[in-house]
């Protein structure tokens, strides 16, 4: 995969993965880890979250406004910015299980919620947010209020994005770890 | 399903779910080869989750090891010049 040559005009996929490598490289750089070695555990957990947010929203932004996974990520992330300290997060079960440090860090991470563009409406309409599609709606950034075509729409999209990216930090790490 | 939604969309039909499900099932590595391309949707939907939740898992580790790695590498390696070169 080189990122720098013909970008392949008949596999999106490929368009993506290129863009996506050069927008996250860039913010990887802009985050300035290198040469730093951190002090404790707190440390290093925010380092590597940091990676991750600039990940998520590196491909974000790659795929714009035109979709809304990608909408509700860049609006969480810039949220993100503005609450500094508190992380804003609908993954806080993951935050929470990664965080292997003292109870200053537990008390620290708390999810909030402000001025949310997508309430949840489950109270109305029962039948459509159980079950299965109850779940896929919790993973899938911004899919709480979409009917269930959307949803399906989205998910495909997101799936296809997110595998993108994963193939995309594998290449990175491979590159990194050889020596 | 969609009938709430005053007048906007119209009812959502069983072939479109069927149509977008077999698309969803497309995607997904588990089903994709299946002798019988007809799975049921609650199956899917699991598939999908599980998919999404192991691709979310796959992206910590990722960044973990990146967040390692990056802390380590030396400014004067080739690789960071290689990457530099990349950026500008």
């Amino acid at each position: 995969m080189s990122p720098s040559q013909q970008p392949s005009s008949h596999n999106p996929t490929c368009l993506i993965k290129n863009r996506f490598a050069h927008r996250f490289v860039r913010a990887l750089n802009n985050l300035n880890i290198k040469n730093r070695s951190p002090h404790d555990e707190n440390q290093i957990y925010r380092r590597s979250h940091r990676v991750k947010i600039a990940a998520y929203a590196a491909m974000a932004s790659v795929v714009g406004s035109k979709r809304a996974w990608s909408r509700a990520v860049l609006w969480k992330v810039r949220n993100r910015s503005r609450n500094q300290g508190l992380l804003v997060s609908s993954r806080r079960k993951r935050v929470d299980c990664k965080s292997k440090t003292s109870n200053d860090h537990h008390a620290k991470v708390s999810v909030v919620r402000r001025r949310n563009p997508n309430p949840k409406r489950e109270d109305l309409d029962p039948f459509r947010y159980s079950g299965q599609e109850l779940k896929l709606r919790k993973l899938v950034p911004g899919a709480a209020t979409m009917d269930s075509c959307c949803l399906m729409d989205e998910t495909a999209d997101y799936i296809k994005c997110l595998a993108a990216q994963v193939e995309v930090m594998k290449t990175l790490v491979d590159f990194y770890t050889t020596t | 399903m969609s009938s709430r939604r005053s007048g906007s969309t119209p009812r959502i039909t069983d072939e479109q779910i069927i149509e977008l499900v077999s698309k969803l099932q497309q995607l997904l590595p588990e089903l994709r080869n299946r002798r019988s391309n007809k799975a049921s949707a609650s199956k899917v939907l699991q598939e999908t989750c599980n998919y999404v939740r192991s691709l979310h898992k796959e992206v910590d580790d990722l960044s973990d090891r990146l967040s390692q790695l990056l802390s380590t590498i030396d400014d004067d390696s080739p690789q960071a010049s290689i990457i530099r070169s990349l950026i500008n």
